[in-house]
């Protein structure tokens, strides 16, 4: 379990993390999701103590990082790819950093299979493609058999087949009980493997919840509906609140309603209906809702030239 | 102990299995598995082996072939000094370049954990610090005394047929040679630790190397320079890591120097202050 309170991290005058609250629990893989510069890696460099609150604290399991006695035991991290010498081979790496907490050689030995890195381990980091250089971050970051894992941006330049291996692991993790912390920017990935979403904006918390509510939250249930009486349907249907959109002859889209109302107002007036389909918000779209307003930087084009302006009309 | 430990509950990965709690023993294996990993490591150590020899075998041929051309001229051979002092100086000689060396290979002890990222791994593995700051000192200490102590030997078993030839007084047991050799070393650890130092507090190789060389090069020959202009600056030079440390290497009352316990202080000074300076700015700085 992470618990942060009121953690706050200044570089110089420029606030990077914004007073954030939150828990991460144990035995679900939590995402943590936000725009690039948003707070992710300078939240997940406190957790670990190489970046000293300004104010606030955030503990592991009731401690702050640095106090327990076993950190690696504790905290698995993969902070960013490639933190090692470039003239150190793999196994060396993960043999000094072993050598600290005294695990011995077997282990790594095993971190290196399970992360696919057998073949190049002795070879020297400086040559290793991204993909290899993140599953080298995330063998280290397995290194202590840790009951918390933090990993950012994980699946950063992985193939689909690491993306995937990935994507088990942090579940097969959070299904034994420990606490997987995964930050990304890509909202999709993050829809298949969290279970919970923290997303954060500017430095900021903008919401807390579990994934379906985050996807679902916020907006009235939406409902395809398929019938060959469109007509007396949408009178059916036709009260305060609803909003009706006919999409085609037999098509109608019902926002304000959810699948029971109204197949029950269908029966009532004996309308066949042949199709009833809630209408998910998709993630991405979820997501761009919740940051309109948080994302730092912004591509100045089109569409979102608007936005920005409109934006700092709102800030005056 | 053991039991404790079996009894405890622990999450059943097999390989795990005796994983132990991190301790300064197990950051200091650490350090030397880092240290001796790196290929820079063997190649400055071998330069700095190259260069205390050649020197030492250059400079007994050098001075070799001046005493016996001043053989015959006695009030030439006065003007090169004490021999015995010029000749037990010898297998310590390539100590002025040997420094920088083993100085910049002390820089980047710490500054390439910056440099290529390592740092991170370091002190998540580490999070309190201070004992992998303290593991590098060691490292650090004991491998430049090594160096030190092993080139000064290499350089005199080089250097003793040569002066044997010429017939000048190059004796292991000499006061003179044992003191070259032993404050030889202190001032090689020296030079280390303040480049560890500075690698610490620049967090920087590059630039760490260049204040060490500014430190013990620029320094000395601008403030030497400049003491014909402003008189108390060569009394101020005495107190350069340099100066106090070849001092000790010279033969008490010798000019220009530090009497011996001053210049004990005076070096004793330059390992800790900047040392100390570091590990707190470590301590409080973001990795």
């Amino acid at each position: 379990m992470i618990t942060a309170e009121a953690l706050t991290k200044n570089y110089g005058t420029k606030r990077a993390v914004d007073g954030v609250t939150f828990t991460v629990q144990p035995g679900k893989v939590t995402g943590f999701l936000g725009p690039n510069g948003a707070g992710k890696s300078t939240t997940m460099r406190m957790i670990v103590g190489l970046d000293r609150p300004s104010f606030g604290n955030v503990t592991v399991n009731g401690r702050r990082y640095a106090e327990h006695a076993a950190p690696l035991r504790e905290v698995g991290a993969l902070l960013e790819a490639k933190s090692v010498h470039r003239s150190r081979s793999a196994r060396t790496h993960l043999r000094a950093l072993a050598a600290t907490h005294s695990i011995p050689n077997t282990r790594v030995d095993e971190v290196i299979e399970l992360t696919g890195l057998g073949a190049v381990a002795t070879k020297k980091v400086g040559g290793f493609s991204l993909g290899m250089g993140q599953r080298l971050g995330i063998a280290v970051a397995l290194l202590g058999d840790p009951q918390t894992l933090i990993l950012d941006e994980p699946v950063n330049g992985l193939d689909p087949e690491g993306v995937l291996w990935v994507r088990n692991l942090a579940r097969h993790q959070a299904s034994q009980g420990k606490t997987v912390f995964i930050s990304s920017h890509l909202m999709s990935e993050m829809a298949l493997t969290a279970d919970h979403l923290i997303v954060i904006g500017r430095g900021r918390i903008i919401a807390d919840a579990p994934i379906d509510a985050v996807i679902g939250g916020g907006n009235v249930p939406t409902c395809m509906v398929k019938t060959d009486s469109a007509e007396d349907l949408m009178n059916a249907l036709a009260a305060e609140n609803v909003q009706l959109t006919r999409m085609d002859a037999q098509t109608i889209q019902v926002a304000g309603l959810d699948g029971r109302a109204i197949a029950t107002r269908a029966l009532d007036r004996q309308i066949l209906l042949y199709e009833l389909t809630p209408v998910k918000q998709s993630l991405e779209e979820a997501y761009m809702a919740l940051t309109q307003d948080e994302v730092e930087y912004r591509s100045h084009a089109g569409t979102d030239m608007d936005a920005a302006i409109s934006g700092k009309q709102a800030q005056r | 102990m053991s039991t404790e430990t079996m009894k405890r509950p622990r999450s059943a990965a097999p390989g795990a299995a005796g994983a132990g709690k991190l301790s300064f023993h197990g950051v200091l294996r650490s350090e030397f598995i880092k240290f001796f990993s790196l290929p820079s490591t063997m190649i400055l150590i071998l330069a700095t082996l190259v260069v205390m020899v050649g020197f030492s075998a250059l400079g007994a041929w050098g001075i070799g072939r001046s005493m016996a051309m001043f053989a015959s001229n006695p009030e030439m051979a006065a003007q090169m000094g004490d021999v015995n002092e010029l000749s037990a100086s010898l297998p310590a000689s390539g100590l002025v370049f040997a420094q920088l060396i083993i100085g910049a290979l002390a820089v980047m002890v710490m500054s390439s954990e910056f440099a290529t990222g390592s740092a991170r791994s370091t002190f998540v593995a580490a999070p309190t610090r201070q004992p992998v700051f303290w593991a590098k000192m060691l490292l650090v200490t004991v491998v430049s005394a090594v160096v030190a102590l092993a080139s000064i030997l290499l350089a005199y078993l080089m250097a003793k047929p040569i002066a044997e030839n010429y017939k000048l007084p190059l004796d292991f047991a000499s006061e003179a040679f044992q003191r070259n050799l032993w404050f030889g070393v202190l001032y090689v650890v020296m030079v280390s630790l303040i480049g560890l130092a500075l690698g610490t507090l620049l967090k920087n190789s590059a630039g760490g190397i260049v204040v060490l060389a500014a430190l013990f090069f620029v320094l000395p020959i601008a403030i030497g320079g400049l003491s014909g202009i402003i008189s108390w600056l060569a009394d101020a030079a005495r107190f350069l890591p340099d100066s106090a440390g070849s001092a000790l290497m010279k033969m008490p009352g010798a000019a220009n120097a530090l009497e011996p316990l001053a210049a004990g202080l005076v070096v004793g000074a330059w390992i800790v202050v900047p040392l100390a300076a570091a590990a707190v700015l470590l301590q409080r700085r973001d990795i």
